[in-house]
């Protein structure tokens, strides 16, 4: 997996390519929590995101529990597979995927 | 655990060539070579020193002869046939001259004027202390070598007033001398004849060898207090300090452990060998803190190995193991199964009848893996089964322990689960899901198909949230099938997704077959996908036959 991060102002662009499981996940928490200071607009590109276990899921709620307090969150371009995703764990109730 | 000490004797290297033979075999070369110049010196300066003399002695023997003698008569002395009264005077104060002077001969000459090949002698004397015969009046002789013509022919044209000719060739030889000649002219200043004086240098010879033999008995004597005083030496200032520490290199790297006494107080040098010994006691001392550090590493390693393995057995022993669980129930056949990719996961599943109608399924899955998702998982199995117990229905079960659990999550972890409650009488399965995959419902005479049920938030990640609860009504016949996500995201080689379909195709090809026989068709399938890729996620399964009464 990898990060490409993009930050304009306060928006913090993610750009993530790979699988997001328990053994990349850790790598992208440590990212975010290196970031988070003035950021009021947090996206993650998912569209070259291939797969996301539930430890994944969980940095992502993490992130989006830190923006509730601080911004927006937003995820883009997730693909059909990322999506049924979340559609199964709900987490489309709870985030903002555009 | 000690190590064995000292079971293999320990080798003593000897050294092939031994470092003080080495450095006294330079020195003694140097001794040599030293020697050998200063011999030679010697033996030049002496040489020429004492030639000097000679030559000096040779040269005043000579010109006393000269002026002694009476030039203008020289053709009288020639023609007196050697028996003149005048003759034999001459003759005899030259004789009492070589005797005085210590001269061996002293002779006049006339040589062959065309080529100077053949000499006569006019006078001859010869000191009365050697043994030789003198030549008489008139004798002629070949001229001895290239080297006296050359010089009788100088003296006769007149291009040098004195000549000297030394014979000492090879040094040792037994009668090395000297010859000095002088000119001997008349009123005209003509040479007429060649006065010559012989010295015998057996003297020199003599000087020469004492000399060189004093040389070779300082030298040898001064080799022998070299070499010993190297040994000494060297064998107190470099030897033995480096043995010292070649013995504790050797010792250190048996026993790995401190010495009783430190190298740098064994070998006290204030030169290069005693930072070397220093070196080797700060390295000692880092190599073993290394190695403790190395063992309690290791050990603290295998403790966490041995832990993670007893976690790993209670864990297993949680879930509900025995099959079948309720022998004297006709009414149903349950069999589950998990797998954890690591040694211990974040999936259960579990089952219990809450009483002897009710019977509560519960399949589930925790956010990451490892010692923290255990954990939770262990947490979240316990609280779901306390409220089941209580009586609650599905979606009160979840709301009441997504209440709990959030109330303590620290980690922002999260269970997706999904809970139903079998009425066992009816076959009315009531069910929430809080996020976790679809269950997959196989009625009699169909097929296996997945059920799209309402789904709610997951379990941990968000406080206040509700969930909605939905029927099934399971006649005789119809099979329930409960899986984690491990199962349709089985990944091959290639990294393709084992996903639903072939997971229906698996559970259809086998729907005949008793719960077990179910995930063991499902299992081998997945294994047959995945070949041997490595196993990224937990894969645990459940199924529940209905039968009926």
């Amino acid at each position: 997996m990898t990060i490409e991060s993009k930050n304009e102002s306060g928006k913090l662009t993610l750009t993530i390519t790979g699988r997001l499981d328990t053994s990349t996940s850790p790598k992208l928490e440590e990212e975010l929590k290196a970031s988070y200071e003035g950021v009021t607009e947090l996206v993650f590109d998912l569209q070259k995101l291939e797969y996301i276990s539930s430890a994944g899921l969980r940095v992502l709620l993490s992130a989006q529990k830190t923006m509730n307090k601080q911004g927006i969150m937003k995820l883009i371009n997730a693909r059909e597979e990322i999506m049924e995703i979340f559609e199964i764990t709900g987490f489309t109730d709870i985030l903002t995927i555009e | 655990m000690k190590e064995k000490k000292n079971t293999a004797k320990r080798e003593k290297k000897k050294p092939k060539v031994s470092i003080i033979f080495k450095s006294i075999l330079g020195i003694v070369i140097l001794l040599i070579v030293f020697s050998v110049i200063v011999s030679i010196m010697g033996f030049n300066n002496f040489t020429d020193a004492l030639l000097d003399q000679y030559s000096d002695g040779a040269f005043r023997t000579a010109n006393t002869a000269v002026m002694e003698f009476d030039a203008g008569k020289i053709d009288d002395y020639a023609a007196s046939g050697g028996k003149t009264k005048e003759y034999v005077t001459a003759l005899e104060s030259m004789e009492r001259l070589c005797n005085s002077s210590g001269s061996t001969f002293i002779y006049v000459i006339r040589p062959d004027l065309t080529d100077y090949r053949h000499i006569t002698f006019l006078f001859s004397t010869i000191n009365k202390n050697t043994d030789y015969t003198r030549y008489e009046f008139g004798f002629v002789r070949d001229t001895t070598n290239e080297e006296y013509m050359e010089k009788y022919r100088k003296l006769y044209e007149g291009t040098s007033e004195q000549e000297l000719v030394i014979r000492d060739k090879g040094y040792i030889e037994t009668d090395p001398h000297i010859t000095a000649m002088v000119p001997i002219k008349d009123n005209d200043g003509k040479t007429t004849a060649i006065l010559c004086v012989q010295r015998q240098m057996d003297n020199l010879v003599h000087v020469r060898n004492t000399y060189i033999g004093k040389i070779l008995i300082v030298m040898i004597v001064l080799m022998i207090l070299v070499i010993i005083g190297q040994i000494v030496y060297l064998h107190r200032v470099f030897l033995r300090p480096v043995k010292k520490i070649t013995e504790e290199a050797s010792r250190f790297s048996h026993e790995n452990d401190l010495p009783e006494n430190k190298l740098s107080e064994k070998v006290k040098s204030n030169d290069e060998i005693g930072i070397l010994a220093g070196s080797i006691d700060r390295m000692e001392e880092r190599i073993v803190k290394y190695i403790d550090d190395l063992t309690k590493v290791t050990a603290e390693k295998e403790r966490i190995s041995t832990e993670l393995g007893l976690a790993t057995k209670i864990q297993a022993s949680m879930l509900p193991s025995v099959f079948p669980p309720f022998p004297d129930r006709t009414e149903f056949d349950i069999y589950a199964s998990m797998d954890p990719a690591k040694e211990v996961g974040g999936d259960f599943y579990d089952f219990f009848l809450v009483d002897d109608d009710h019977l509560c399924l519960v399949m589930a899955d925790v956010s990451g893996k490892g010692v923290p998702a255990a954990l939770f998982m262990m947490a979240s199995k316990i609280i779901l089964a306390n409220y089941a117990k209580m009586g609650k229905t599905p979606s009160e079960i979840l709301r009441a322990a997504n209440a709990t659990i959030c109330s303590s999550n620290q980690e922002d972890m999260f269970v997706t689960v999904w809970l139903g409650i079998l009425e066992i009488t009816t076959g009315r399965l009531t069910a929430a899901n809080a996020g976790h995959e679809y269950p997959v419902i196989m009625h009699p005479d169909g097929n296996f198909e997945i059920y799209k049920d309402k789904h709610g938030f997951v379990i941990g990640g968000m406080e206040g949230l509700k969930y909605k609860e939905y029927t099934i009504d399971m006649k005789p016949g119809s099979k329930l099938f409960l899986y984690t996500d491990g199962v349709p995201e089985a990944t091959n080689a290639e990294k393709e997704l084992f996903g639903t379909e072939r997971m229906l195709a698996a559970l259809n090809k086998g729907s005949d077959g008793s719960p077990q026989d179910i995930l063991k068709t499902v299992r081998s399938s997945v294994d047959a996908f995945v070949k041997d890729a490595e196993q990224f996620d937990d894969l645990t399964m459940m199924c529940l036959e209905y039968k009926g009464r």
